[in-house]
């Protein structure tokens, strides 16, 4: 009985945390760039701090893919 | 279809650029390297590292940027994210997500939230239609 309690007790705050981050989800997704809407310009540099990239300067040259991430 | 992949078949074509972002799971903060999430990452052979605390510095970004840059032999050029992490805010990057600048500047393609809306077969999809367009 306890048992199927605490399981229970697991379910639920699975669902809520699951709840919880699809609102945060749909929040944080209305902040990113849309298709057809202007790419926000910037401006940044390599490992070594050297060697600036600006993403308008591809303009007119080539599409540019971006990615996004991290280490962990 | 990996990015590996899209990068040498597509890198004439598109300029590629990695944008190192904040960390997603740092030690001191959402960390997934313990309990279940941390077994599974170690069992899927995952090379994400899930021992970097979240740099405080440029200096320590820049300094993880290059590790991770190593280690996940990364061909695609790399730019680092600055400290007030205003690219990753612009494109709502975290923790990981792909998007596709046409030649005007305007987004032709916004992947969805990574891990699960990370789609490398979206991307590729969306540069074969943009360069077939550039090509009429």
């Amino acid at each position: 009985m306890n048992q199927n309690k605490k399981t229970g007790d697991v379910m639920i705050k699975t669902l809520r945390l699951m709840r919880a981050y699809r609102a945060w989800q749909r929040e944080y997704d209305a902040k990113a760039p849309r298709e057809g809407d202007l790419a926000p310009d910037f401006e940044l540099f390599d490992v070594n701090g050297k060697n600036p990239v600006r993403l308008s300067d591809f303009r007119g040259e080539k599409p540019v893919a971006l990615i996004f991430g991290s280490y962990t | 279809m990996s990015l590996h992949d899209l990068y040498r078949d597509y890198q004439d074509q598109v300029k590629f650029l990695m944008i190192y972002i904040r960390e997603a799971h740092p030690r001191d903060g959402w960390w997934l390297g313990g309990g279940l999430p941390g077994l599974g990452l170690k069992l899927s052979g995952s090379k994400v590292s899930t021992d970097i605390y979240d740099p405080k510095t440029m200096d320590e970004r820049r300094d993880v940027a290059s590790q991770c840059v190593t280690a996940l032999e990364y061909e695609i050029p790399t730019l680092v994210d600055d400290i007030e992490d205003s690219v990753n805010q612009a494109y709502a990057g975290l923790p990981t997500r792909l998007y596709l600048v046409d030649l005007d500047g305007v987004v032709a393609y916004a992947g969805g939230l990574g891990p699960y809306g990370f789609k490398p077969g979206e991307l590729k999809a969306a540069m074969e239609l943009l360069l077939a367009v550039e090509r009429v």
